[in-house]
């Protein structure tokens, strides 16, 4: 055989190996989930949640794909549109684990939508790992696919709680929203407040769809509490705001809970929003990890991600390819992975105990200049809280 | 001012606001019978329309409500073209019109939701713009919702005036009575027809203009907004520009009251409560002609 036939054969070799290992490679892991792009909830899930499903499977794949036990496989994402509707988003998840026999499932947006479908993950056996579903009656149907990423209600109101004790805050005057979130924030302020003896000098709740706060806010104003906190979601925190500023009521302490993290609450409202307080968990001068996260975030979407949801949503997708790796995509392996182990995430470390994070502290954040700044605890602080508020501008 | 009539006043002004959004579906339902329910879609293509001028072109809002009648108003001629001219035209009475019109509303109504969808992404937007409180006798309100109660109270004033003392009005009311016998006396309905609708959808997309101002907007603002505007033309008597300024005030006073004595989370109980007296005692509305 002469030298160059030999090099013949062996590129030919070669040739046949890089094709075999071609069609040798796995079929790709397929990830399904039900979400909000239409309808009244497409507002938060288009900026806490499937973003950052968008860019997790971009990112992964552009790395050669997801780990499943060292060997590399592409992610397909299959997404579907809930509509905003708790029944799509039953039927959507039903047809992904029976009829699209998808690998696995990433959760669909808010509390309600993920309370609908618990009862089909214990029964089929998927993972779950959600973002942007708070309250501890999830928890207390004990699924053992469940996993909460977000801070329970009673974890953030303690921490307010404490923030307000800290400044020897006494009076206190709150509304919530009357509907399943607020009456369970508002419990666990209730609890929280009586612990440090701070007193509640008004409470009222009002209902979703509110367009006038006004009257409620004359009488909050009235009273001239130290602390104001607004258990509300996005529409009405945004009017809460407004109508506050409009009628100068400027207590020491203005909190408005959902909402307040977004971009575009800041966006909207200006210069309305410095030293207001709300729901957050990090932004990116909590660590280079964070960092990171909110700038290949904004090179992807040219938009910011939430100063809350948006990061556990990130953590989510984080804690399931660190225990893809570990575990492959055996669910009921994967599940018993993220139940025993503990993770490192953009948020900090996580570890569950029976189904919630318990490593994530109760956060209390705060707009300075165009930041929503951690201002509690002080071992996650990014800045000194502004204390008094300053008034409305 | 007493606690009393700041109350009121706050009231007043949140109604200013619902007669403005009902005013445009009160010229289309009201005087056309043609059921637009997807009149709060077209107030929302305002407000995003708006908004974009505002934060891309840095164009003032105020400035730019009439572009946006104008656009409005020629987007209403475009789908009454499309969509309303041919019921309007087979159709053998209002009963029929009213029915018809619903279903192709219907359609209308995912259609443009969805192009907002596709055009603006489902984004919560706003912008501020005239957030400043403004003082009158001692009580402070939100200067862009005084305006927005301004603005109610002159168009409906204004649209009174036009359908009562203007040729032009009489001619559109003999149309709405007896589209024939208005052709016969040489009214051209073929014009008349689309341009009353098309004010219609212009009147929405400046309600939707004003309330950008006040309210940050999403492409699925659109359907409470509908809700309101039938429940007010409703109350105030179908058609009538009178009754739909004073269905709107009614049920912001109501409202307004109502949250101080009971509690806010009943607003729903008493608006519907106020309607249901109103149309017991006065079942064509309160203005009914």
């Amino acid at each position: 055989m002469s030298l160059s036939l030999r090099w013949k054969a062996l590129a030919v070799a070669l040739l046949v190996a890089a094709g075999a290992n071609a069609f040798a490679q796995d079929a790709p892991v397929r990830i399904g989930y039900a979400i909000a792009r239409t309808g009244p909830w497409a507002t938060g899930a288009q900026v806490s949640q499937e973003p950052n499903y968008i860019m997790w499977a971009d990112q992964v794949n552009a790395a050669g794909g997801l780990n499943v036990k060292g060997k590399k496989r592409k992610v397909e994402l299959v997404g579907y549109d809930d509509r905003s509707e708790t029944e799509t988003v039953v039927r959507t998840y039903e047809k992904l684990m029976t009829s699209d026999k998808v690998d696995l499932i990433l959760p669909p947006w808010g509390t309600g939508a993920n309370f609908a479908v618990l009862p089909l993950i214990t029964k089929h056996g998927y993972p779950m790992l959600a973002p942007t579903a708070t309250g501890r009656k999830l928890l207390q149907l004990k699924s053992p696919y469940f996993f909460a990423l977000l801070q329970q209600p009673d974890v953030m109101m303690d921490a307010l709680a404490e923030y307000l004790a800290a400044r020897s805050t006494k009076t206190v005057a709150f509304i919530h929203v009357d509907e399943l979130f607020g009456l369970e924030q508002a419990s666990a302020l209730e609890a929280s407040l009586k612990e440090k003896k701070i007193q509640i000098v008004a409470k009222k709740s009002y209902p979703m769809g509110v367009k006038d706060l006004q009257p409620v806010l004359n009488e909050m104003k009235s009273l001239n509490p130290d602390a104001f906190v607004s258990l509300s979601y996005p529409p009405d925190t945004f009017l809460v705001t407004g109508q506050s500023k409009a009628i100068a009521f400027n207590p020491k302490v203005f909190y408005a809970a959902v909402g307040t993290a977004f971009p575009v609450y800041r966006d909207k409202m200006g210069a309305m929003v410095e030293g207001v307080m709300g729901l957050g968990t990090w932004n990116p001068k909590s660590s280079p990890a964070a960092k990171a996260y909110f700038d290949a975030h904004v090179a992807k979407f040219k938009k910011e991600p939430d100063r809350w949801a948006s990061a556990h949503a990130w953590a989510g997708l984080q804690i399931l390819q660190q225990a893809v790796e570990k575990a492959g995509v055996d669910r009921k392996a994967v599940r018993d992975y993220i139940a025993a182990n503990e993770f490192d995430t953009v948020i900090g470390k996580i570890r569950f105990k029976g189904g919630e994070n318990i490593s994530t502290p109760g956060v209390v954040s705060q707009w300075q200049s165009g930041e929503f700044e951690v201002v509690w605890p002080p071992q996650r602080s990014t800045s000194a809280s502004l204390y008094p508020k300053p008034a409305f501008k | 001012m007493g606690f009393w009539l700041e109350l009121a006043a706050s009231g007043l002004i949140t109604g200013g606001i619902y007669a403005v959004v009902a005013m445009g579906l009160n010229l289309q339902y009201g005087l056309m019978r043609i059921m637009n329910i997807s009149h709060g879609e077209f107030l929302m293509v305002g407000a995003y329309l708006t908004w974009w001028a505002q934060t891309i072109l840095q164009v003032n809002p105020l400035v730019f409500l009439p572009v946006v009648a104008l656009m409005l108003f020629v987007l209403g001629l475009l789908v009454y073209r499309l969509c309303f001219r041919p019921i309007a035209r087979t159709a053998a009475n209002a009963e029929v019109v009213e029915a018809r019109s619903l279903l192709v509303a219907f359609g209308l109504m995912f259609i443009v939701q969805n192009l907002a969808y596709l055009v603006w992404g489902a984004d919560l937007r706003g912008y501020t713009f005239l957030s400043d409180s403004v003082e009158i006798g001692g009580a402070r309100f939100g200067a862009n919702r005084l305006l927005v109660f301004g603005f109610a109270l002159a168009a409906s004033l204004a649209l009174l005036a036009a359908l009562k003392f203007t040729l032009f009005g009489k001619a559109v009311r003999a149309m709405m009575q007896s589209p024939t016998g208005a052709q016969l006396v040489g009214i051209d309905t073929a014009v008349l027809h689309p341009a009353v609708f098309g004010a219609g959808i212009a009147l929405a997309g400046v309600a939707g203009a004003l309330l950008s101002m006040v309210y940050e907007i999403s492409p699925s603002m659109g359907e409470p907004y509908t809700v309101t505007a039938l429940i007010v033309i409703t109350l105030g008597g179908l058609g009538s520009a009178g009754g739909c300024l004073a269905g709107g005030l009614l049920l912001g006073l109501v409202e307004a009251f109502g949250m101080h004595f009971t509690s806010p989370s009943l607003k729903m109980l008493l608006s519907y409560g106020v309607f249901i007296l109103v149309l017991l005692a006065r079942p064509r509305g309160l203005f009914a002609r």
